[in-house]
């Protein structure tokens, strides 16, 4: 038993840290309904496509909620730059959206969901 | 992103891999380490920080290069081990520098030594004339071992055919006021035996004592907690803080 233990103990030990490591892949998914970011992204070019400018900034700070739950699951396997670079993003599409500029939004948000996609890559 | 939370929880998976890896390799002594032994640890060292710290990158690659490392370590241990040829070619073998006394000149040259570096070697011995040295060899790991003339060697009783009674390793009985059953076991003693002996010293519970060791020609040493010593001797230089 104690010879069991001893080797056990160290190989899960391991273990466990892979799986710490690799799990943005699965934590970057959504959970329940209010972190779902690739559905955000999604509702948010559309409303930017439509020039619905009011729902683009409800739907943005939804998706500052969402990315907000995200990062703290996500932040002890991803790089710090894909992170910074999707708060980044949100930034500057709140300031697309304040300046009803279609073009730079629809930029931002595709930029947006390159950086998650390659969130734990 | 909370950054220092990030660290710590690299750093634990930093250090714990690094602590289960090392137990693996096995090199626990350093001073056995030869000089890519050295390097190797150093660079494995370099690795598991960047791991800890650096935030610009995920751990896994870090952690992967870390995996690399020591695997390639451990492998090439093994091959040493049952490959002598390889062994040879890996690690090198140490060197006859002063053979009977005189200095192999050809030898140092191969090693690329200056006889200067060979003295302070062997000054760190504690070899401080030549005449005494009748073999010096310099090992892989870069220590030099020393064996002197015959004549120059501290006397043992067998040279004097003095009788001595073998000494033995002195068991650990009594460790930071804890008792260790099992050695007492192993000694055939008891817990009564050992308060028994403890009260013939003035001691009257085990936690007053720091350690207890036995040797096999019986002789206990016993370290109290408390010293009692009236004036401990200060050996610093000059005044300090405290």
């Amino acid at each position: 038993m104690r010879r069991f233990l001893v080797i056990s103990i160290p190989i899960v030990t391991l273990i466990l840290f892979v799986l710490v490591m690799i799990s943005s892949g699965v934590l970057k998914q959504p959970f329940g309904d209010d972190d779902n970011i690739p559905l955000s992204i999604e509702t948010l070019i559309q409303d930017v496509n439509n020039e619905n400018w009011e729902a683009a900034n409800k739907d943005t700070d939804q998706l500052d909620r969402a990315w907000e739950k995200v990062i703290k699951r996500v932040q002890y396997s991803s790089e710090r730059n894909e992170i910074d670079d999707f708060t980044i993003n949100i930034a500057r599409l709140r300031g697309a959206i304040q300046a009803q500029d279609k073009s730079s939004g629809l930029q931002e948000l595709s930029e947006a969901y390159l950086h998650w996609k390659y969130l734990g890559k | 992103m909370n950054e220092g939370l990030v660290v710590v929880v690299r750093a634990f998976i930093g250090f714990y891999s690094l602590l289960i890896f090392a137990r693996i390799i096995g090199k626990s002594q350093i001073s056995q380490l030869s000089f890519f032994d050295y390097v190797l640890g150093i660079t494995i060292g370099s690795i598991a920080a960047t791991l800890t710290t650096d935030l610009s990158s995920s751990a896994w690659p870090h952690w992967v290069g870390l995996f690399t490392w020591v695997a390639l370590g451990y492998l090439m241990e093994m091959v040493s081990t049952k490959w002598r040829y390889a062994a040879k070619y890996l690690e090198g073998e140490p060197t006859i520098v002063i053979m009977n006394g005189k200095i192999m000149e050809k030898a140092l040259k191969k090693m690329q030594y200056r006889v200067s570096q060979i003295l302070e070697l062997l000054r760190n011995k504690g070899v401080f004339d030549l005449n005494q040295v009748d073999f010096a060899i310099l090992e892989p790991n870069g220590q030099i071992s020393v064996l002197l003339k015959p004549e120059h060697l501290p006397l043992t009783p067998m040279d004097m055919k003095i009788k001595v009674s073998p000494s033995g390793i002195s068991t650990e009985l009594v460790y930071d006021g804890i008792i260790i059953d099992e050695n007492l076991r192993q000694l055939n003693k008891d817990r009564n035996w050992l308060f028994k002996e403890l009260k013939k010293k003035g001691i009257k519970d085990v936690s007053e004592v720091f350690l207890v060791t036995l040797d096999p020609a019986g002789s206990l040493y016993v370290d109290r907690y408390e010293d009692h010593l009236k004036k401990i001797t200060d050996i610093g230089d000059y005044k300090g803080p405290y």
